[in-house]
């Protein structure tokens, strides 16, 4: 079988046969849909964008996820698993990245969705938050709750347990974002990553004011670090030779001196407090934390 | 009588309650924390693949007594509440009934992802089932275990409750159906052992089946006259009365119920006449009992209203007995059975696949032998795979993930739970919380010196560890006193007075804290020692006081009774056990023994685990100890000098032991 060979299947296909003008056709036709569809589908399949919910247990982060979602609070008790749950916008806050659209744009809808990542605040159970912090899946800021009426006044030193536990926590998370940044292997510095402190419990007697649970907060962190600083190593170092070379980290400023949120700045994280509440006499008062999310969205 | 019912998702939403009285929410949240959380309260042996109520031990807190039952897949906990000087017998069946009925009517809701929203409107369902309970119990109380007259208690005292403004209380049942009785037999209790009997998830439960349908059948014989066509039992009339429950049930539901539900419902009842057509033969006798069920309350439809809500209770149980029975029995086949095989070895390599206990026993035996080779005592072990065995059991495998792996995760997971501290080990800050307490708070106690004491079998390395912990502390410039408090060993005192002088000396050389030996001298109570020494340093300003104990056999009882004086007496903040890890299944009675030993008041704080650096990769001790009391391990003792003391790091830990 030739080139020359007007029977061989290659002539045939150059020749002007209908099978061969077809098939061009059906190809010409439909590689410009198949494209759409490819490129389309691709950029609609991405992720919501997500909030994480950490914070001690009994912070009141599960009634917080259930109140976003439904508008009104469910009883919770202790969680031991994490759930996500797909939230709206409410009607009368709006994402800052829709502030140019229309508001008659039906795509509003879609761009006021995101997921709520809530975690048990459990010490043995942290892993969790720990897990999503480090593999981050569109994750757009992290909110930390904490219970501002069992930070009681005065005892802001030593002493006062449950303010030692939040801050600890908040010590962890906050050294883990900031190790994501300086452990990079580009120059490129990572998205800013925002977290609030979300004061809850405010309708209570006892409750600190939010500026006050952020200098308890900043003043326990300080406490936290130097405490850290001066303990003893890891049982993981020195122990394999693998990471003898890695040295420990200290949070903000070379970790001395009294911690702020605002040396958190330095490695792209903005620390925010507001104040809410999710239960109350007289009725929820969240307004300040979804300005927050939407602002972030 | 019941105080409360709460379903509640894993992740902590209550997705429907109930209460008869008041409960506090800490009782609950506490019983998470103990039992699934934190597993101070171990599960029962058995395994079972959902468990039930009956398996499960009961959690008792302040008054009240928790039953509980769970489905894993779905992560759902049903817990009932109620008072602990009540006998409820009937508890376990309630949970029982409840957890298939809730999950038959809501799974599609519950398997939804990305909403914690279940909508649920069950308490016509579960008044049902309480009021069916309690009668049953009342009725023939030969069936219960306990004796006639505890049995007589619960309804007096549900009347009593009865008076108070909580909603309809299912103790107004046992006087509607005193009123029934009177009237005749009534057709309420037949249906109660019927699930019961067919309940045993063996394939015999068709003929225990097939018994208790004719029974239903004659003692409604008279009312049967009425309607002759459903009396004679045969193939083609199966499938009409089928219908006309069906549409009895649509009507009901336009009452009050949400629609979709009613579709769930009649799709589940519509499926097993199909079952049955597959296998006729087989299962005539099972389907005949669920006609004579439908039809029986169809005939009392009259008489009670709620009687349409039972019919569907009953076939949904009916229902997952079968099915259970079905899948038991339908593994027996030579041909099923190999063809189960194959596809059973392709999904263990792509996943999907749904762990039996059957796929689980080999993989489970491999990882426990694993962690045996790593030093982990037998018992802790056993106990550790029976958890990841409870855990898996039902659950499906990720895709491309063979069972293997995901027994390993498993078995990570909960060795880094059990591993992972509840509270702060700092113990840096807790010694300056009792020695400089914040000067704002007025109501703050006074300072005084910080006590910790180091107790241990003979030759772990209580004196080394004791010495390293003091150089920790004098590094951080606290004044330490060391007390010898081993009045017993021949050259315990000198030994301790070696490690003071040469603590004494590395602080002065290099600024840091002072250091100081109390001793009395041989064969003085310790406990005394130990007394007169906090309140030396007391007197003397030293932050924090060492108290070394002489070693004792944990199986020594009159060496181990004078820990309890010695606690008292001392009072330590801090009592820290010291267990050597080259010590293997031994290391769980040591543990056990010395946190019993300090009285009902008093336990343990936490371990130090020395001579790590000996063992290379097999710290299965670690496990081994906090396994069996829950407390956590503080330091490690990893080598020879005085700065060779580490805290646990956990991922660490659970790196050696699974490699």
């Amino acid at each position: 079988m030739t080139w020359t060979d007007s029977q061989s299947w290659a002539s045939s296909l150059m020749g002007p046969t209908p099978l061969a003008v077809s098939i061009a056709i059906l190809l010409v036709l439909t590689i410009p849909l198949f494209l759409h569809l490819l490129i389309y589908r691709s950029t609609t399949s991405t992720t919501l964008p997500s909030f994480l919910l950490v914070g001690p247990s009994g912070a009141g982060k599960t009634a917080l996820l259930t109140l976003f979602e439904r508008g009104q609070h469910a009883e919770t008790r202790t969680s031991q698993v994490p759930l996500s749950v797909e939230v709206s916008l409410p009607v009368s806050t709006k994402a800052v990245s829709s502030k140019y659209r229309s508001v008659n744009d039906p795509s509003n809808q879609a761009h006021k969705k995101f997921l709520l990542a809530d975690t048990p605040g459990h010490g043995k159970l942290r892993h969790h938050a720990f897990d999503s912090v480090i593999k981050p899946q569109n994750l757009k800021g992290i909110i930390f709750m904490v219970d501002a009426a069992d930070m009681s006044m005065g005892t802001s030193g030593a002493g006062n347990e449950p303010l030692h536990q939040a801050a600890e926590y908040l010590h962890d998370i906050l050294l883990l974002l900031q190790k994501r940044s300086t452990r990079s292997k580009t120059s490129k510095a990572p998205r800013e990553l925002p977290v609030l402190i979300a004061a809850n419990k405010l309708d209570l007697f006892t409750a600190l004011p939010p500026p006050l649970v952020k200098t308890a907060l900043e003043s326990e962190i300080s406490n936290v670090r130097s405490s850290r600083a001066t303990g003893l190593l890891d049982s993981g170092i020195g122990m394999n030779d693998l990471d003898i070379g890695e040295e420990k980290e200290w949070l903000g400023n070379g970790g001395d001196g009294k911690f702020e949120f605002s040396q958190m700045d330095e490695v792209n994280i903005a620390v925010s407090v507001a104040g809410g509440n999710v239960l109350g006499a007289d009725e929820s008062d969240v307004k300040q934390w979804w300005d927050w999310i939407a602002g972030n969205l | 009588m019941l105080d409360g019912f709460e379903i509640l998702t894993t992740s902590g939403v209550v997705l429907w309650s109930k209460s008869y009285a008041p409960v506090s929410s800490s009782v609950i949240d506490s019983f998470i924390r103990d039992v699934f959380i934190e597993e101070k309260v171990l599960p029962g042996a058995s395994v079972a693949d959902d468990t039930s109520a009956t398996q499960n031990p009961s959690y008792k807190r302040d008054q009240y007594t928790l039953k509980w039952a769970s489905v894993k897949d779905m992560g759902l906990i049903f817990v009932a509440v109620y008072q602990s000087l009540l006998h409820l017998s009937w508890i376990d069946k309630l949970l029982d009934n409840i957890r298939i009925i809730f999950v038959d009517l809501y799974k599609d809701q519950l398997r939804k992802p990305h909403t914690s929203v279940v909508e649920c409107d069950f308490d016509g369902y579960f008044d049902q089932q309480i009021r069916e309970l309690e009668s049953a119990a009342e009725k023939n109380p030969t069936r219960i275990a306990q004796p006639l007259l505890a049995e007589l208690t619960p309804p007096s005292s549900s009347e009593s409750g009865h008076e108070g403004p909580p909603p309809p209380l299912p103790g107004l049942a046992p006087g509607y159906l005193k009123k029934q009785q009177i009237n005749g037999d009534s057709t309420d209790a037949s249906p109660i052992p019927t699930p019961d009997t067919s309940r045993p998830s063996t394939p015999a439960a068709h003929i225990l089946a097939g018994k208790s349908g004719p029974k239903g059948g004659s003692r409604r014989a008279r009312k049967a006259v009425t309607n002759p066509a459903n009396v004679s039992s045969g193939d083609e009339r199966k499938a009409k009365p089928k219908k006309e429950t069906g549409k009895k049930m649509r009507r009901w539901d336009a009452d009050g119920l949400a629609d979709e539900e009613d579709g769930a419902v009649l799709d589940y009842s519509a499926q097993s006449p199909q079952e049955n057509g597959a296998a006729k033969s087989e299962y005539i006798s099972g389907v005949d009992s669920i006609d004579s069920q439908s039809f029986g309350t169809r005939t009392t439809k009259g008489q009670f209203v709620l009687k349409d809500l039972d019919s569907e209770v009953h076939s949904i149980l009916e229902g997952a007995n079968e099915k259970k029975a079905q899948s038991s029995s339908s593994k027996s086949g030579l041909v099923g059975s190999s063809l189960g095989a194959i596809s059973g070895l392709f999904r263990n390599v792509v996943g999907g696949n749904v762990l039996t206990k059957e796929d689980l026993v080999k993989p489970i035996r491999a990882i426990e032998e694993h962690l045996l080779n790593k030093n982990v005592a037998r018992e802790a072990a056993v106990r550790l795979c029976e958890g990841v065995e409870r855990e898996l059991i039902g659950v499906k495998t990720a895709s491309f993930e063979s069972v293997e792996t995901t027994i390993r995760s498993a078995m990570e997971s909960s060795l880094r739970r059990i591993l992972t501290p509840t509270t702060s080990l700092d113990i840096l800050r807790s010694i300056s919380s009792v020695t400089s307490p914040s000067q704002l708070n007025p109501l703050s106690p006074q300072p005084r010196p910080y006590v910790i004491s180091i107790v241990g079998v003979n030759g772990v390395g209580k004196s080394t560890n004791l010495s390293k912990l003091a150089f920790f502390l004098l590094q951080n410039r606290f004044n330490l006193l060391i007390a010898a408090c081993d009045t017993f060993r021949s050259g315990a005192v000198e030994q301790l007075r070696v490690h003071a002088r040469n603590l004494k000396e590395l602080a002065e050389r290099e600024k840091l804290g002072k250091v100081e030996l109390y001793e009395k001298g041989y064969g003085k109570d310790a406990a005394n020692i130990a007394k007169d020494a906090v309140a030396y340093a007391a007197q003397q300003h030293f932050d924090v006081v060492l108290i070394d104990t002489a070693g004792r056999r944990h199986n020594d009882t009159r060496l181990m009774s004078n820990l309890e004086k010695f606690g008292n007496f001392a009072n330590p903040d801090k009592i820290l056990m010291v267990g050597e890890a080259l010590v293997g299944s031994d290391s769980v009675g040591q543990a056990r023994s010395f946190n019993a030993a300090f009285g009902s008041k008093r336990r343990l704080d936490g371990f130090i685990i020395s001579k790590c650096d000996t063992v290379g990769d097999m710290v299965g001790t670690l496990v081994s100890m906090v396994h069996a009391t829950g407390i956590p391990v503080v330091f490690l003792g990893v080598g020879q000098h005085y700065g060779d003391l580490r805290t646990l790091n956990v991922s660490w830990a659970v790196d050696m032991l699974m490699t």
